[in-house]
């Protein structure tokens, strides 16, 4: 099937390929679509305005590439999680840019997809999926930020539906969305992870301010929310009121476990990335000979390999109907230290190129040094990785706090 | 894994090898290849004309996990190997390695070297890393090209001497060859050894699989049950967490080698395995003797067993040599940057 056809018929293209057919086409419609000017590998890439990135995602969901296994009837294509996983090597394989509905895709939809009423999965998930919405999570709070259980947004009974106050921190892309999931207390503070409720609350309701927080990158993508006196229908409550910690956690697990299921690929395409560009300067040529670089650079390959092996456990164990439960924890922790390490050598090599810089190094360095920044909060957010250690020494090595 | 057709899992080898490793306790080691040899443990991948299973590598891999975690001391995984490597071209001594009734090992360091001498073959050379060498019957060795000579450990010219090294229980040696004679059927053809070492490598992985995993064990149990300050161990963050990197490090050893056994595994998968686990086994083991304390200096905790061996096949796979060519074969083919075509 050529790409022109794949795209001519869109989420049709490709609903009756499997295995390396399927990975053929979904590599070459992304090679074909995806604008140089994305390409953060590219002397083109400029970060693309919100509307070209939305346009853009919504032409990988009507390729097939988003949604993947999402039920056809909410808008899905009801594919496998293997060919989840074949679709993210390739999406991986390119330097993308990061989605800006991963909230939506990857924790508010599946939420809804698990807990979510039928009304609500019809109403929200095709949404998500063609980019009409676009979700930021509203869990951590000034004064709960690891410790979501003593988080303090309130929400009280207000007639048929419920009245939300509080505030939101962290919350990444506020300003952008239209819908936040909400994590709210409906019981006293005391009753810690009880009477949780979530909700998927509309940023443009009465009572709803966005304030964007600039960050060490130097942009302005997360935000502090503040809700006063917000009036949400019952409509928008997601799952039972006191389930709101069960479906935080489930939620948690699937975005430790499963989100960006690209990430191996994509750290591979950056260190091919960082190995070309310093391949076309005289001195990171001589370096990258070395054998004290090719032991490091060989050491992040290795970590990579890893990485994908995490990922393709998990795939084939919940593709197998096992639960992935705290085992999230294990590829999170993996990939966000590895990640670091790994950015911190490209910048270190980097830095050292000849003068003047040729435009490959200068591309190089301009996409690094936002990866090295950025790597720094990836220990930070979906649970630090003190949290994470904590999670694996609670409740996958089962050990005892006993006085 | 599942073998298509016979509805065998390798998993289900692991509890006969430590049933197996826990009946070897005492004896010599050739009783132990007689134990092991019974109990079709030897010959796990070598093929049935010589008396093997003819299963695929992956079910040695808890077999070798199995016999590191009861710290066999037995060259298991040497004997493994060259009872399949030497199923086609030597079928009676394959058979006689896979019945127990011939012991081999493989010097993993160093090369022979070759010359005609009238119509024999000469090896000279000095060798190493050869485990339980002086009490095997034949060696396996290196040659030029990646070639290999299976040598009689009583030919005239071979000398085994004791070698210094960290495990003691299976001691390695170092094999000096004084223009031995061998018959040229005992050559093994060029690139024999770089599919061995491949092999190795997964193995060995297993091998320091089953050790981290022993380790990890004996610090949790040491962690749950040692008191101090009114509390066990286990309760402060400090050791909650050390326990929890040892757990993502062994999770990691694990699932690498899974990977490097699966359809799309190669040579960058099964190499990466040998890595992580020579990485992370090192941390796991050395963490784990940190955790006893005072205890873990001692010789009565299993622990420094553990990491002995780990040391030591971190060693026969020559890891530090590895990463380097791992990494400069990455380099080599990543072609200088180009910009993509809009």
């Amino acid at each position: 099937m050529s790409v022109a056809e794949a795209v001519s018929t869109q989420a049709g293209a490709v609903e009756n390929l499997t295995g390396e057919a399927y990975r053929d086409v979904v590599r070459r419609w992304l090679h074909a679509s995806l604008p140089v000017g994305f390409r953060s590998d590219s002397a083109a890439f400029a970060p693309p305005p919100l509307q070209q990135s939305v346009a853009w995602e919504a032409s990988m969901y009507r390729a097939g590439l988003t949604g993947i296994t999402w039920p056809q009837a909410y808008g899905g294509h009801g594919r496998s999680l293997r060919e989840h996983l074949i679709a993210n090597q390739e999406i991986g394989a390119l330097a993308m840019p990061e989605s800006v509905n991963s909230i939506g895709k990857e924790l508010a939809g599946p939420i809804i997809l698990a807990v979510g009423t039928e009304e609500q999965k019809r109403r929200f998930l095709p949404a998500i999926l063609d980019m009409r919405n676009i979700w930021c999570q509203g869990f951590s709070e000034p004064e709960a930020g690891s410790d979501l259980a003593g988080l303090r947004t309130r929400a009280t009974r207000n007639g048929d539906g419920w009245r939300i106050n509080g505030q939101k921190i962290w919350t990444s892309g506020a300003y952008r969305a239209q819908r936040c999931l909400v994590l709210a207390r409906t019981g006293p503070l005391e009753d810690r992870h009880r009477g949780l409720a979530m909700f998927a609350v509309p940023l443009d309701a009465g009572g709803v301010r966005v304030r964007t927080i600039r960050s060490i990158d130097g942009r302005e993508s997360f935000c502090e929310v503040f809700f006063d006196d917000v009036e949400v229908a019952q409509a928008d409550a997601i799952g039972a009121p006191d389930e709101g910690w069960a479906a935080a956690i489930r939620v948690l697990e699937i975005e430790r476990a499963t989100n960006r299921m690209y990430r191996a690929w994509r750290f591979e395409n950056e260190l091919r990335h960082l190995i070309s560009a310093s391949k076309t300067d005289p001195v990171l040529t001589e370096m990258v000979g070395d054998r004290h670089y090719a032991v490091r650079l060989g050491e992040v390959a290795v970590e990579i390999e890893v990485l994908k092996a995490h990922v393709e456990t998990a795939v084939e164990a919940l593709a197998s109907g096992d639960k992935i439960g705290a085992r999230g924890s294990l590829a999170k922790l993996y990939w966000s230290e590895s990640h670091q390490r790994f950015a911190a050598l490209a910048i270190e090599l980097l830095s050292q190129a000849s003068l003047p810089q040729n435009p490959a190094i200068r591309v190089a360095r301009r996409r690094f040094e936002a990866i090295y920044l950025q790597a720094r909060a990836e220990t930070i957010y979906a649970g630090t990785t003190e949290i994470q250690l904590g999670i694996i020494a609670d409740r996958i090595l089962q050990l005892s706090r006993g006085k | 894994m599942t073998m298509a057709g016979e509805g065998l899992q390798p998993d289900e080898f692991a509890a006969t090898a430590a049933r197996a490793v826990t009946a070897c306790t005492g004896l010599d080691v050739r009783a132990q290849a007689q134990n092991l040899a019974n109990d079709g443990l030897l010959g796990i991948v070598a093929n049935e004309e010589v008396g093997g299973l003819a299963l695929p590598l992956g079910f040695a891999v808890p077999v070798i996990a199995a016999a590191h975690s009861g710290l066999l001391e037995f060259p298991l995984l040497e004997t493994v190997l060259v009872g399949r490597l030497l199923q086609s071209s030597l079928p009676r001594l394959a058979a006689a390695v896979v019945s127990g009734e011939k012991l081999v090992t493989i010097a993993w360091q160093g090369e022979a070297v070759a010359e005609q001498l009238g119509g024999a073959m000469v090896l000279s050379g000095t060798v190493a890393r050869a485990p339980c060498a002086a009490k095997v019957d034949y060696v396996l060795v290196r040659m030029m090209a990646g070639a290999a000579a299976l040598i009689p450990t009583d030919a005239e010219g071979v000398v085994a001497e004791e070698a210094a090294g960290l495990d003691l229980t299976v001691p390695e040696h170092v094999m000096r060859l004084q223009k031995v004679e061998i018959p040229a059927g005992s050559i093994l053809p060029v690139n024999t050894w770089d599919v061995l070492s491949s092999d190795a490598n997964v193995l060995r992985a297993a091998a320091i699989l089953g050790s981290a995993e022993a380790c990890l064990a004996l610090a949790q149990e040491h962690a749950s049950t040692r008191r101090q300050f009114g509390h066990a161990l286990s309760y402060n963050q400090a050791i909650r967490h050390a326990l929890a990197r040892q757990k993502l490090g062994l999770e990691s050893i694990r699932h690498a080698i899974t990977r490097s056994l699966s359809e799309g595994g190669g040579l960058v998968q099964r190499d990466a395995a040998f890595l992580a686990a020579a990485t992370y086994g090192s941390s796991i083991s050395e963490g784990a003797l940190q955790i006893h304390g005072g205890m873990g200096f001692t010789w009565d905790v299993p622990v420094h067993r553990h990491l002995r061996r780990i040391r030591t096949l971190q060693a026969q796979g020559d890891a530090s040599g590895l990463i380097g060519a791992f990494g400069r074969r990455y380099i080599s083919e990543v072609a200088p940057f180009a910009e993509a075509e809009a």
